[in-house]
């Protein structure tokens, strides 16, 4: 099941960690589930910048049926069917990965973003600009409204290059937004998040996924880890532990994709370990499932992000 | 019958003389000149003088047929919009051989290339990458289905049904209006249609040697067959299954209806269930496999697990059964996406680039916005053109730039700048007119033809030789619609002359549908759980408002007529059996006086028509109605007329009634009560569904005689005086129904020992206890085997219970003391609902999928 190794792409620092992951996710059904579907995005994806050395899915009870292709992104997604009756159901995915640091930025020097907006009408072709205009529109959970237009344009000013209006955004972003666990849950509309100013890192991905695209750049969702241990001296990062979404921007041809993260004000660098990446959430919630009867349940969730030495 | 000049006069009245057809538009029936067209005059001849009385006399009997058909159509958000009675006017479209022939070829090239441009899309997309369709076009449509994208379907058909929408430019040339790829209403209409008119112009019908359109089903259901993944090679005909939304869908009839004509088996998403990426029917005899789905659920509800999360009407894993291609869709999900408009503009192109021939049958023409040329086209236009979503899953109402302020314009304009890709224009089209009975003569109403394609078992596609005509109400009407009050007409191809046909193909006629081997009716064994617990509810619901129904009738006609012999004493356990059943307060059964009481009226009246007091008739009446709804499928037509008869005559009376008039209401309703068991007994086949039923009634009917005699503590009648004792064994005895029976063995008086044996232990009264029990262990016995989900035989603790009550009445002693009879009713209270409990754990334990 392990997927073949990719190289880091050519325009990377050569900078790396090393990174042990185990996400751990089980369900307690409260009584016997005769049958349950599930569909998981628990499998790091392909990565230009990542490495993955080691994979490997345990899951409690062996399932019936499972199998493993790729989704319109690009993701690699299980699904898995246990058809004999369980009032539990465990899913352990284990990984090494190795992440390189993206090449160093120059954002004054980038493309004008309108200039960007522009020539994605150009892209089509073998190499397929539809894989980069696929972002450009609505999708479940994120839709561009006027209120999300009037936002961008504060960072996405005439004239000013891609890359440092997607910085500005999202540092405007973590300055305006309060981390708050208490305010929303999955089912908080955008709308809300963007009225309340308030949410966690998935609010804080979709309103940057959604200011760009309401000022017509495409924009992905990418949904993944942080490191854990802060490095001596400085703050604890928000969001370790968990799992951890940001958002990431197209900034045109020579800048590529720009993958910024409003909850803590950075780009993301070799902390940052992706799993997943679609128009929003929905595309790639870790995992999805339906079962027949069962009383409620109980989700427990835990996330280990340990670097290795070398 | 050679054809008759046509006069005019005959036909309009003088007015329309000289206005009909003469006007902007193009007419179906008479040229620019007022003349009748050459394909009219056989018919118009046909149809003789029109008299209005005998067109009303027509009319009548057609409605009359479409009411017998229960031909009904549902419409959204309206409370009073279910169940609407299907508008068919009587006069027919009728189309020239010739003409038909130009719209079957250019619909033919027009399915088979967007069949080619779904195959392209869900596959290597090589239309967008090499610029022939701007990749927009489907990244923006909330249509475009990712989770079926690689997913190949047998011999690339995604398309397998497909209908269009067409329309008359006022050259006379026919234009499309719109696709119909997901899953294409109203073919069941038009059948229906085509059956109550031939019924009401049989002579017309002849003369004019209408195409047939029984072959085009038979192409269709052979198609169905042929695509199942696999062969006969596993030695058994392939399942193919209809699945629907539910009773709650504007066209449930329909789908009821072409599952009969079809022959597949209706169901619902509850009733599948996919295992080992397979998918099963639920049944009562177990886990069926299904090769073929029909679908008439939209792609978006058919798996809560890939697609809309929040989906009860789907079969999760579905989607997986089709990657894994265990499984057939017709049509393949994702299909939706050719009924975006944004493509329209393209289709010419692509015609020639994927077929390599242009396109036959133009489309009205349309701009998308999300194209940049024609966004400008649209903005420097609109005054003379309508704004329309782009893509079918966004709604909003039409836009006619001619009607827009200054202001509006220029929002609009904004609108459409800030997501152009959600938006098309449109020319305005000035639609054909028709012929249409109304008001005593012929008017002419603007048409919209729909017209159906199904793929041929050998890679081509098929016309319908007909079609679904709908009208608009009005003449100047720009919209067709059914929901917005429109009707329809019936279509005539007309055949060739015939010279022509002689050397043709056989009439379509010969190939009338017959049972054939791969089309036989679907088994008993094909019940899925979910329909046996329906009818099993419906029984005992049916039963339930019969015994409330009961109790309320001899009440009310005791209030009313106390000088009925023994009325004053029987009020008392009559009361006491409301209290205990819990249809009137407790307070009020105990009040001595005679039943004047204000408060008493008043609650025995909502007893019966409170639709919110959860034990009275009315409620009883609605989970009656609301579960023969949901298996109306299985329900004769006399039975759901029935059903909904009862309904009728047990809603809240508009003002205050009387109690003899309530009195009257309940008599009535108890005979809609006593047809629908005499129905049960001589018009269902006596499978499996018709059991499940009847074991509901008798579960019914076994729980409500413990609860009469235990409400009216019939163990402890020796403490009351000889009258009482009397009066309450003369209230058991009625609403027992055996009042006849009892006095023809027991002239005078009413005594304990034989009533009690009458109403428990007499297993040949169909009243009795004894009776109920013995059909329950004859049912039972009869069930199959095996039930869903359970290694223990599933009818095992059901039949324990039963026969335990048998043996306690059978035995002298059972209701000899007081003690005896207290013991013996208190133990059935208690284990004869866990005979209930049994059958539904192993019969219907299909609870509905939910989220995790």
């Amino acid at each position: 099941m392990t997927p073949p190794p990719s190289a880091p792409a050519s325009g990377s620092s050569g900078l790396s960690t090393r990174y042990r992951l185990r996400h751990a996710t089980a369900y307690d059904y409260g009584e016997d589930v005769p049958i349950s579907h599930h569909l998981l995005h628990l499998t790091a994806r392909p990565h230009p910048r990542q490495r993955i050395r080691r994979s490997l899915m345990t899951i409690d009870p062996v399932p019936a049926v499972r199998t493993e292709r790729v989704d319109y992104f690009g993701n690699t997604v299980t699904y898995v069917a246990v058809q004999e009756p369980h009032r539990t159901f465990s899913v352990i995915a284990e990984s090494e990965v190795e992440v390189f640091d993206p090449p160093a930025l120059a954002p004054d020097d980038s493309a004008g973003w309108e200039h960007v907006r522009d020539s994605l009408r150009g892209l089509t072709g073998p190499d397929d600009g539809a894989e980069i205009t696929q972002y450009c529109f609505d999708s479940a959970l994120v839709a561009s409204s006027p209120e999300l237009l009037d936002y961008v344009r504060g960072s996405f000013t005439p004239g000013r290059p891609a890359v440092a209006a997607a910085i500005s955004l999202m540092n405007r972003i973590n300055h305006e937004f309060a981390f708050d666990p208490t305010a929303t849950t999955v089912a908080t509309p955008l709308a809300a998040v963007m009225r309340n100013r308030r949410g966690v890192c998935q609010d804080f991905a979709h309103i940057a996924v959604g200011c760009a695209r309401a000022i017509g750049l495409p924009a992905r969702y990418v949904s993944g880890y942080l490191r854990t241990l802060p490095p001596p001296g400085q703050p604890r990062l928000v969001g370790a532990d968990v799992s951890h979404a940001w958002a990431s921007v197209w900034c045109g041809a020579s800048a590529g994709w720009l993958d910024i993260c409003p909850t803590n004000a950075c780009i993301a660098n070799r902390d940052f370990i992706t799993m997943a990446w679609g128009r929003d959430y929905d595309d790639v919630s870790p995992a999805r499932g339906v079962l027949l009867g069962g009383a409620g349940h109980g989700l427990t969730v835990s996330v280990d992000v340990e670097p290795l030495e070398d | 019958m050679p054809p008759v000049p046509f006069t005019q006069g005959s036909l309009f009245g003088e007015a329309d003389a000289i206005g009909y057809g003469s006007g902007q538009v193009y007419d179906e029936m008479v040229n620019g000149q007022g003349r009748l067209r050459p394909h009219w005059q056989t018919f118009m001849s046909s149809l003789g003088p029109l008299d209005s009385e005998q067109m009303a006399q027509r009319w009548e009997e057609a409605r009359r047929l479409l009411h017998q058909n229960g031909v009904t159509y549902n419409i959204y958000g309206d409370p009073n919009g279910m169940e609407r009675p299907w508008p068919l006017d009587m006069m027919p479209l009728l189309l020239p051989a010739h003409e038909w022939k130009a719209i079957e070829s250019g619909l033919i090239q027009r399915a088979s290339l967007l069949n080619a441009i779904l195959t392209d899309i869900y596959g290597p997309q090589t239309l967008t990458r090499y610029g022939r369709l701007p990749p927009s076009v489907i990244h923006a449509d909330p249509g475009f289905r990712r989770a079926v994208h690689g997913i190949r379907v047998p011999n690339d058909v995604h398309l397998h049904f497909y209908a269009v929408d067409l329309a008359r430019a006022p050259d006379g040339r026919w234009w499309v209006l719109s696709d119909r790829t997901q899953a294409p209403s109203g073919s069941g209409y038009a059948l229906e249609n085509r059956a109550v008119i031939a019924k009401v112009l049989p002579d017309s019908f002849r003369h004019c040697q209408v195409e047939r359109l029984s072959g085009f089903f038979d192409t269709f259901k052979e198609t169905l067959f042929s695509i199942a993944p696999r062969t006969s090679a596993a030695g058994r005909l392939p399942r193919v299954v209809l699945l629907t939304p539910g009773p709650y869908n504007e066209t449930y009839f329909e789908h009821v209806y072409l599952a009969r004509y079809l022959g597949l088996t209706l169901v619902e998403g509850a009733d599948l269930t996919v295992r080992d990426r397979t998918v099963y029917l639920k049944t009562l005899s177990g886990l069926e496999q299904v090769d073929v789905i029909l679908r008439r659920l939209d792609a978006d509800f058919a798996d809560p697990l890939e697609m809309r999360a929040d989906s009860s009407l789907g079969v999760a894993g579905l989607i997986e059964a089709v990657r894994a291609g265990t499984v057939v869709m017709a049509n393949a999900l994702g299909s939706g996406l050719m009924e975006s408009m944004a493509m329209k503009s393209s289709l010419p192109t692509l015609c020639r680039h994927l077929l390599g021939e242009e396109l036959r049958l133009p489309g009205v023409a349309s701009w998308w916005c999300g194209n940049d040329a024609e966004r400008a086209y649209v903005i420097d236009h609109l005054d003379g053109l309508v704004i329309k979503p782009a893509f079918p899953s966004l709604s909003f109402e039409p836009i006619f730039g001619a009607q827009l302020s200054a202001a509006e314009r220029s929002a609009l304009t904004e609108r459409i700048k800030r997501r152009p890709w959600y938006f098309v224009a449109q020319e305005q089209m000035a639609l054909s007119t028709a012929p249409v009975w109304q008001d005593g003569r012929l008017q002419p109403r603007p048409l919209v033809l729909r017209v159906f394609l199904c793929a041929t078992p050998s890679g081509g596609y098929a016309v319908m030789p007909g079609g679904l005509t709908r009208v608009s109400s009005e003449s100047g009407r720009l919209v067709v619609s059914m929901q917005s009050g429109g009707g329809s007409k019936d279509t005539w191809i007309l055949a060739p002359r015939r010279a022509d046909v002689a050397a043709n193909q056989p009439r379509p006629s010969a190939l009338a549908m017959e049972p054939t081997a791969s089309g036989a009716r679907p088994s008993a064994n094909d019940l899925p759980s979910r329909v046996a617990d329906g009818l099993y509810w419906l029984g005992r619901y049916a039963e339930r408002a019969e015994g409330a129904l009961r109790l309320l009738r001899a009440t009310q006609s005791r209030l009313i007529d106390s000088n009925m012999p023994g009325a004053t004493l029987q009020q008392r356990p009559l009361l006491d059996l409301l209290g205990s059943l819990g249809m009137i307060p407790a307070e009020l059964a105990r009040v001595t006086e005679s039943g004047t009481s204000r408060g008493l009226r008043d609650a025995l009246h909502a007893a019966v028509t409170d639709p919110d007091h959860p034990n009275s008739l009315r409620a009883q009446v609605l989970r009656l109605h609301r579960t023969a709804y949901s298996v109306r499928d299985r329900l004769s037509m006399d039975m759901w007329r029935v059903v909904s008869a009862i309904d009728r005559q047990t809603q809240q009376p508009k003002g205050r009634m009387d109690a003899a008039s309530l009195l009257l209401r309940l008599d009535d309703a108890m005979i809609m009560l006593a047809a629908f068991s005499g129905l049960e007994q001589d018009s269902m086949t006596r499978g499996a569904g018709w059991r499940f039923l009847d074991i509901g009634r008798r579960i019914e009917r076994s729980l409500h005689m413990v609860a009469l005699m235990r409400g009216v503590h019939v163990a402890d009648l020796d403490r009351q005086d000889e009258p009482m004792q009397a009066a309450t064994l003369s209230v058991l005895l009625e609403l027992g129904e055996s009042v006849m029976t009892y006095r023809a063995r027991h002239l005078t008086s009413v005594l304990r020992t034989p009533v009690l044996d009458l109403l428990l232990g007499e297993e040949a009264n169909p009243r009795a206890l004894a009776f109920q029990l013995a059909a329950l262990d004859r049912h039972m016995r009869a069930l199959p085997s095996q039930g869903v989900g359970t290694g223990t035989d599933p009818t095992g603790g059901a039949l324990a219970i039963v026969a335990a009550a048998r043996n306690s009445l059978e035995r002298t002693d059972a209701m000899a003391s007081s003690e005896a009879l207290r013991t013996l009713l208190d133990t059935l209270a208690m284990t004869l609902p866990d005979v209930s409990n049994f059958l539904a754990h192993a019969y219907f334990s299909h609870a509905f999928a939910r989220s995790a």
